[in-house]
């Protein structure tokens, strides 16, 4: 049989022992109880803990232990049916206006709302004042004080699982709406459910335990542990340790119901923040680390590495070189997964937590210092080269302007540290660098907000962003990616404009042989974590000498002027082999129809195109020779 | 942005009257009457009916709520069935008690819970381990089991500081001050869990968001990228929680002013309830339900001066 997820982690299993066990206790508890609930045992009244009590006795004698057994039951069971209460209001409410639409939904809120708005401890109290004292009925009105926080949560969730392809599925094909909530919409909901169910458990318990203690909970003789904590406080002067037990046998009960939606919930939430580490990073440096500058480049990368955890990780990337004339663009281009990303953020340090460069050198011709090894640096001095000598701009432009703050703020507060001017200042500079990239009403963005952006709008800005400290280097990543395509050919004619006119140097990240062909002096092809193929634009595209850049380029939906359009398109069969199943030789060997048993050797760079590298035994010499671009049929496996 | 505070406003208003209905009915609901009160144990069915005509107990409910309702707005809510006072007055009396507990507990669990919470989440590792575990064991003590462990530590053990009682501000500052330390120290533990929980949550989700790494990308410094960005983003979740907790402690003090002894809202709330006390009850009532809907207009403000999508949308 299956285990449940949240039986597999021992805070889960402890946490459903301990309330499976208190629920067989109370409902046991009759039986095997060492004391009568109520015998006195005048000998021993507020003794603590002892062979024949336990955990001691109160003031009349009576023993501890039995009392807090026999209460568990009034304690708990109350706090059950709230939860149970909450959820039977809440979640068919949350349902039907889910799937009611519009006004079902602005009732049940607006009901909700009123619900929330209410001080409910007093409204509690209230209704105890009208009915007096009836635990069970008082928590049935918490219950429908809860239902409202609940509906709140489960709407939302209904609301998208209602969205989902296969409700709708099942609703065009004609199944009820009842069913479609209990077949589809429920299950999907079942852990949310659970994970809330365990915590609202846990408030109610407390909230029950608070309206005991002031006395609103059972009647005397028959304890409820709220009382039993009200009675030990009388005795707090001569007997401390009454409201120990007690007191730790609810908190117990509250941790448990937390632990077991914690445990539901997968742990994700409360998941732990590994230390904040500072030990110096390992480069290990390449053999053939070669000149200790980058030998007239701007960026000179020599045999880059990165991997995740450390040297003895999986590597990501390995034995990248490439290098950046001033005042050039460089296209690194490839299919998803080949590395081109981590290689571009690799450059200024800018690696995700636990990837690491852990070889080779990055050269860098600064604007006022020596050229520098990047890949050697310490955090703190590559902060001082980012935005300032390097800048990046990213995928997605919606998502990289933080939303909290005004566009003017964002621009310029870089401006005044990159430039030490002051406010006036920066903020016509921030104006300036706005102009630059197309933005016509400059005074209007810089008081907008990034939420109020388009995703083109909101791309130029990162740009103009990027542009802040006058970097030497752009490094932009899929610039274009998330964008429509008409905006995609203006972001592109806009960093084109800009090459021209100020000499940056770029670094463009695609997977998109037409961008890299319209933008880019020099290019890299990359694959699986390597460079496959490097030289000018003109070589490379025109004169493809790996069978990837060949396929890669049959592949891609740009046709030439005069050329017909092909039915369908060729793909290249196969996908990018994983890290961790990278051959020891040719890592396109597999999906390459010209593959021999020489490829399983390992393929070093060779020259080619002049300044160009290539990596592979048989590198094509002729456009003839492309081996690919016949069109996959449909149904044919590959 | 005027139409949103008028419907802002609009909802305050049902909000109080759909209190006040409520509280209404359930005191009606009730198996007694004021005037079984009023008339003192062992008065005739005849007198307490006289009683009750005299009270207005016997006109139809309609009525009778209206005219509650025509006082109330102008500040009368009656007098008490118990002693005769003035529940109004009473009421605005209580009011600087409580709320002197709720304000400080407030301003305490939001001071400490955030430095914890941001220690946590920019930390990690140990610091963030014991923060988890410790708001969790902190969250699962019943409130006033934390209070009766602080009065016999810190007033019946060391002597540090009176175990109940209340001293008006205008009495004397500093023992106004002394006999609120322990019940605000008690509140201040659970809302420092709660928000120190939030704060952490709330941090590390804002760490990973993408303007986070643009902000690395232009070497912001980690101080500016922490304290300015990343806590401005996880600011919003964190002043409502406190706003929630502020409304709990305004209504939900009870139990913790009857363990210190505290004339306050909640203790009125208590009294009025253990004896009848129809007016009061439903005097407390609307008192509470008017501190709660303020308070959520304040925190609306306040999210929108936080966020500009909320303000701008």
């Amino acid at each position: 049989m299956r285990v449940p997820r949240a039986l597999r982690t021992a805070g889960g299993v402890l946490s459903a022992a301990w309330l499976v066990f208190l629920l067989f206790a109370s409902v046991t508890a009759s039986w095997w109880l060492p004391y009568p609930v109520d015998a006195q045992d005048p000998a021993h009244t507020l003794a603590g803990p002892s062979s024949s009590h336990w955990l001691g006795t109160d003031e009349l004698g009576r023993d501890a232990a039995s009392r807090i057994a026999a209460g568990s039951w009034i304690s708990v069971g109350p706090a059950l049916l709230a939860v149970i209460v909450a959820f039977g209001i809440g979640i068919p409410l949350a349902l039907a206006a889910a799937e009611h639409g519009r006004w079902a939904e602005h009732g049940f809120s607006r009901f909700a709302e009123l619900l929330l708005a209410l001080p409910s401890i007093v409204i509690l109290l209230a209704f105890v004042g009208a009915v007096g004292v009836h635990p069970w009925a008082i928590m049935t009105v918490l219950g429908v004080l809860l239902s409202a926080p609940v509906y709140r949560i489960f709407l939302g969730q209904a609301q998208s699982l209602r969205t989902r392809l296969y409700v709708d599925a099942a609703r065009v094909n004609g199944v009820s709406s009842l069913r479609v909530n209990l077949r589809h919409v429920l299950p999907a909901m079942a852990t949310t459910i659970a994970v809330q169910a365990a915590q609202l458990f846990a408030i109610s318990v407390l909230i029950e335990a608070g309206l005991a203690f002031m006395g609103f909970g059972p009647s005397v003789p028959s304890p409820s542990w709220g009382g039993l904590i009200a009675a030990a406080s009388q005795h707090v002067y001569d007997d401390p340790w009454l409201m120990v037990p007690t007191g730790v046998v609810l908190a117990l009960t509250v941790i448990a119901a937390n632990g077991l939606a914690d445990a539901v919930a997968g742990g994700r939430e409360r998941e732990a923040v590994p230390a904040r580490h500072r030990k110096p990073r390992t480069i290990v440096r390449a053999a053939s680390a070669g000149p200790h500058d980058a030998g007239g480049m701007l960026l000179d990368v020599r045999d880059l590495t990165v991997a995740v955890g450390g040297p003895d990780g999986p590597a990501l990337v390995t034995g990248v070189s490439f290098a950046l004339p001033p005042g050039t663009v460089l296209g690194l281009v490839g299919e998803s997964g080949c590395g081109k990303t981590m290689t571009a953020r690799a450059l200024p340090g800018l690696l995700p937590e636990g990837v690491e460069v852990t070889g080779g050198s990055v050269w860098f011709a600064g604007r006022d210092s020596a050229d520098r090894d990047l890949a050697g640096l310490p955090d703190n001095e590559l902060r001082a080269i980012r935005g300032r000598e390097i800048a990046v701009i990213s995928q997605e432009p919606m998502v990289a302007l933080d939303p909290m703050f005004s566009v003017g703020y964002q621009l310029t507060q870089p401006i005044r540290r990159f430039r030490g001017v002051g406010r006036a200042e920066a903020r016509r500079i921030a104006a300036e660098l706005l102009g630059q990239v197309g933005i016509v009403d400059a005074g209007r963005m810089l008081r907008s907000y990034p939420h109020q952006l388009s995703g083109g709008m909101a791309q130029r800005v990162c740009i103009a962003l990027a542009l802040t400290g006058s970097p030497k280097l752009l490094i932009a990543d899929e610039p274009t990616t998330a964008l429509d395509v008409t905006v995609q050919a203006e972001i592109l004619s806009l960093l084109r404009a800009l090459v021209r006119t100020t000499g940056l140097s770029v670094i463009i990240v695609s997977h998109d042989p037409g961008v890299v062909a319209d933008l880019c002096d020099e290019v890299a092809v990359m694959y699986a974590g390597q460079v496959v193929e490097s030289g000018t634009v003109a070589e490379v595209l025109g004169q493809p000498a790996h069978p990837y850049t060949a396929a890669l380029l049959a592949a891609n939906p740009h046709v030439a002027e005069g050329l017909p359009v092909p039915e369908r398109l060729p793909s290249i069969p196969g996908t990018v082999p994983a890290p961790p199943d990278w051959p020891a030789g040719c890592r396109f060997a597999s999906r390459c129809s010209l593959a021999t048993a020489e490829c399983a050797a390992p393929v070093p760079a060779t020259p080619v195109h002049g300044a160009g590298t290539v990596r592979c035994v048989h590198p094509l010499s002729s456009p003839a020779e492309l081996p690919v671009p016949h069109p996959v049929e449909r149904g044919v496996p590959s | 942005m005027l139409t949103y505070l008028a419907r802002r406003l609009a909802f305050a208003v049902t909000t109080v009257l759909a209190a006040s209905v409520v509280s209404f009915l359930l005191v009606h609901a009730s198996s007694g009457s004021p005037g079984a009160i009023t008339a003192g144990a062992g008065a005739t069915p005849a007198q307490v009916a006289a009683e009750n005509h005299r009270l207005g107990w016997d006109q139809p409910l309609v009525t009778q709520y209206l005219t509650w309702l025509g006082h109330a707005a102008s500040g009368n809510f009656g007098v008490s069935l118990i002693d005769g006072h003035d529940i109004w007055s009473d009421l605005t009396a209580r009011l600087p008690v409580t709320a002197s507990i709720a304000v400080f507990a407030t301003l305490l669990s939001g001071v400490f819970g955030v430095l914890i919470g941001v220690a946590a989440a920019v930390r990690g590792g140990l610091a963030d381990r014991s923060v988890t575990v410790g708001s969790g064991v902190a969250l699962s003590l019943p409130q006033f089991w934390i209070g009766i462990l602080l009065v016999y530590l810190i007033a019946i053990k060391a002597h540090l500081l009176p175990a109940t009682g209340y001293v008006a501000f205008s009495a004397s500052p500093g023992q106004y001050l002394q006999s609120l330390a322990l019940p605000v120290i008690t509140l201040t533990i659970t809302g420092t869990a709660i928000i120190a929980r939030t704060t952490r949550t709330g941090m590390i989700s804002a760490l990973r968001q993408e303007h986070i790494r643009t902000l690395h990308a232009l070497g912001t410094p980690p101080w500016r990228i922490r304290y300015v960005h990343a806590l401005r983003f996880a600011a919003a979740p964190v002043v409502s929680v406190l706003g929630i907790q502020f409304i709990a402690l305004f209504g939900g003090s009870v139990v913790i002013e009857q363990l210190f002894a505290l004339p306050g809202l909640g203790q009125a709330a208590q009294n009025a309830i253990g004896t009848n006390d129809f007016p009061a009850v439903q005097g407390v009532v609307v008192i509470a339900t008017v501190v709660v809907v303020i308070t959520n207009l304040v925190l609306d403000l306040v999210l929108g001066a936080i966020d500009p999508r909320v303000r701008t949308a």
